[in-house]
């Protein structure tokens, strides 16, 4: 049974809708997966060398234990963002005549195969055998590989567990959040040091190899009881969504603007209603944090505002550039009747502008606490502003006419790539480009202040002729709608 | 009695979506579930098949609680909507998983399939298309007859006549009424005419509650007839 469920999922993967279309991303996955494998395989086996240069005052072997929690612990946070629960895929199997036991397996046997289990290995069992083997002998050896399979294994099961858990609790995400943040706050007062603590228990596992059994024991618990609240729990409308009373509402704010708030408001509701759209929100304000990359003293210091121009650009416009990359295909769902519905084509692209530069000001206005860093930022976010609703705005609509892929949005948004395609690629070359090549010039000819001011009017003017955009984009739109229509049939 | 269905009841927020008392269902019967949307006629059957748990109350197949033991996933069948399908199969490799269940090998489906060639009119085996290509007609159809491959003592069948054209709606009809044996379906229809003809027994629903639970005579249709036109 198993075997017919994994030929099922390799069917689902083969067969889906986007694959054919989407070769060039799958590529490109490929190779970013292929860049992180060859990464893994690098730092194993340079570990052994590397890790005296790094921890030059200390042991090989401690700096080596010390550094396996401090992975797993990373491990951890990472899945707890990306790992995907695998449970839409159990919904045809339900009501046949197979028994719950062989469906859980199923979804623990999927979970499984994920690259999170794959890297621990290739990271650390060069080291081992190069280093632990010869020091501390066979029995230790496979203790220690024992060991980091169950904490892989451990890491996988307890994630899927809690994020189960708090689909139907909100509160023990924030409860999670809060541990998770307390003992990084511990570790970066050097209160408690995740380092020490791993050397210690690695250390044990090395001279009392036996000890490295508690590690299996613990993950096969903790498989137990998700495998136990997943028997108990097997209903798909409580594993999957949360059950809240739904209620209507009206965004007051946006009924000044007539027809156009009117559409402004449903897109609005689509956004906030949907995961994918939502969860593409929320990234936006953590792109916040971007400014911290990009804006080095030397940089500020030195007005060399060309550096930080793209970090401005995208923390500013992060909301036109996420969202807008898959404009129209949000609708998808239910494009035939918003083409057939009494709208003015108009109206419907000015409202996406509206929304655009509604969302870009909230983001700029929250972005300027950059300012404590140097009140310069702020103006270089403020040219960056402009030429986002002036101009970005403009790029992002034009080419989302010529995106005919349909998107599902009620799935989520980590490494889920339906939609995309070649468009979204190339939106990013004209978008950052553009500001840029307007300021090289003057931030060569050393006036860096005017470069800001170029890219600032420049911004301006377009946003003056959003009129004639308007005109553009909508006769665009018009030629191109049942194109896009037919695309967001299939 | 193969179904009994105890003080079964579902809540959403403060809003009692099916609240079903008492009800027997013995075996033979053909059932059919009448009710405007919104009765809960699509939650009570996910409430029978165990896909959705009731906030109370209990579905008894031959005896057993459907929640603690799936027993009767041997000789139960269903089809609701597509989502009951697997969609990136082509048709003949979704009847042979489905068999294969039922310990059917490949060379049973396709004598078992060969009688549905008239239903089938032509448009589903054979035709290089996943399911998921086929009109949600043909999709239909798929789910109907790979629910009745499995030659269930229950079947459970919702809305199985909306989208059906008129001919595959007739030859469903003669299929459910000849279907051989001690089968006990449950069906669901908006099609008073279907239903009436069809079934032997009518219980009809209404936010959640069963208003009538009674046996089909030559009058039935009138009665709902005039039940809903009130």
């Amino acid at each position: 049974m198993l075997k017919t469920f994994l030929s099922h999922q390799s069917k689902s993967f083969w067969r889906s809708r986007n694959k054919g279309s989407s070769i060039a991303t799958q590529i490109i996955l490929g190779f970013f997966m292929l860049y992180f494998l060859v990464l893994a395989v690098g730092a194993g086996f340079s570990m052994p060398y590397l890790l005296p240069k790094i921890f030059a005052n200390q042991n090989v072997i401690t700096s080596f234990n010390g550094l396996i929690l401090y992975y797993f612990a990373f491990d951890f946070i990472m899945r707890l963002q990306l790992q995907e629960l695998p449970t839409l895929s159990i919904i045809p199997y339900l009501h046949l005549k197979i028994k719950r036991s062989q469906i859980i397996s199923f979804l623990n046997v999927k979970s499984l195969f994920s690259a999170f289990n794959v890297w621990p290995f290739f990271l650390f069992l060069p080291f081992i055998f190069m280093r632990i083997a010869p020091a501390y002998g066979a029995f230790a050896t496979v203790m220690y590989i024992i060991a980091i399979f169950s904490i892989a294994i451990f890491n996988n099961y307890l994630v899927l567990y809690i994020k189960r858990k708090t689909i139907s609790n909100v509160l023990y995400t924030a409860v999670g959040l809060i541990i998770i943040a307390g003992f990084a706050a511990l570790e970066y007062y050097k209160v408690i040091s995740i380092m020490a603590a791993s050397d210690f228990v690695f250390k044990a596992v090395a001279s009392h190899p036996y000890i490295g059994f508690a590690f299996p024991i613990a993950a096969f618990l903790i498989f137990k009881i998700n495998s136990d609240f997943l028997r108990k729990n097997l209903y798909t409308e409580e594993l999957s969504s949360k059950q809240e009373k739904k209620v209507s509402t009206d965004y007051a704010f946006l009924n000044r603007f007539g027809k156009v708030g009117e559409l402004a408001a449903l897109e609005l509701k689509l956004i906030l209603r949907h995961k994918r759209s939502r969860s593409s929100v929320i990234l936006g304000f953590f792109f916040l944090l971007y400014g911290f990359l990009f804006y080095k003293t030397p940089a500020i210091d030195g007005d060399k505002f060309g550096q930080m121009m793209f970090g401005a650009i995208f923390m500013t416009g992060v909301s036109i550039i996420i969202y807008g990359q898959f404009m129209f295909a949000w609708q998808s769902a239910h494009f035939d009747g918003l083409l057939s519905a009494k709208i003015n084509f108009k109206d419907f692209i000015k409202a996406k502008f509206l929304l655009f530069t509604i969302a870009s000001s909230i983001i700029t206005l929250l972005a300027s606490f950059y300012g404590f860093l140097s009140p310069k930022l702020l103006l270089l976010q403020l040219a960056a502003y402009l030429y986002n609703i002036g101009f970005g705005t403009v790029i992002v609509l034009y080419l989302a006419t010529l995106n005919k892929k349909r998107l599902d949005i009620t799935k989520a948004a980590s490494f889920n790539y339906q939609g995309t395609s070649a468009t979204q690629f190339l939106l990013m070359f004209p978008y950052a480009l553009t500001p840029i090549l307007l300021y090289v010039p003057f931030g060569m000819m050393d006036m860096p202040y005017w470069g800001l001011i170029v890219v600032a009017v420049f911004g301006l003017i377009m946003l003056l002729m959003r009129g004639f955009w308007v005109n553009v984009i909508t006769a665009k739109f018009e030629k191109q709608r049942y194109k896009i229509a037919e695309g967001f049939r299939e | 009695m193969i179904l009994e269905i105890k003080n079964l009841k579902k809540v959403y927020g403060d809003k009692t979506v099916v609240n079903i008392e008492h009800v027997q269902i013995k075996q033979g019967e053909t059932i059919g579930l009448v009710g405007n949307n919104g009765a809960g006629k699509t939650t009570f059957f996910r409430m029978l098949l165990d896909l959705i748990r009731p906030t109370e109350g209990e579905v008894l197949s031959k005896g057993e609680n459907v929640m603690l033991k799936d027993d009767w996933k041997n000789y139960t069948a269903s089809f609701l909507d597509e989502g009951f399908l697997i969609d990136y199969l082509t048709p003949e490799e979704y009847f042979i998983f489905i068999g294969s269940l039922h310990d059917l090998s490949v060379a049973d489906v396709s004598a078992y399939l060969a009688q549905y060639a008239e239903f089938f009119n032509g448009e589903i085996l054979n035709s290089g298309k996943y399911i998921r290509d086929f009109s949600k007609g043909n999709q239909n159809k798929v789910g109907i007859a790979a629910a009745l491959m499995q030659k269930p003592e229950i079947l459970i069948l919702d809305e199985p006549f909306a989208n059906l054209d008129p001919t595959t709606q007739i030859r469903l009809k003669k299929l459910l009424k000849e279907h051989p044996g001690n089968m006990t379906t449950f069906i669901s229809s908006h099609d008073l005419n279907h239903v009436t003809d069809v079934c032997n027994r009518i219980i009809l629903v209404e936010k959640g509650q069963v208003i009538k639970d009674f046996k089909t005579d030559e009058n039935t249709l009138k009665e709902l007839e005039s039940y809903f036109s009130a």
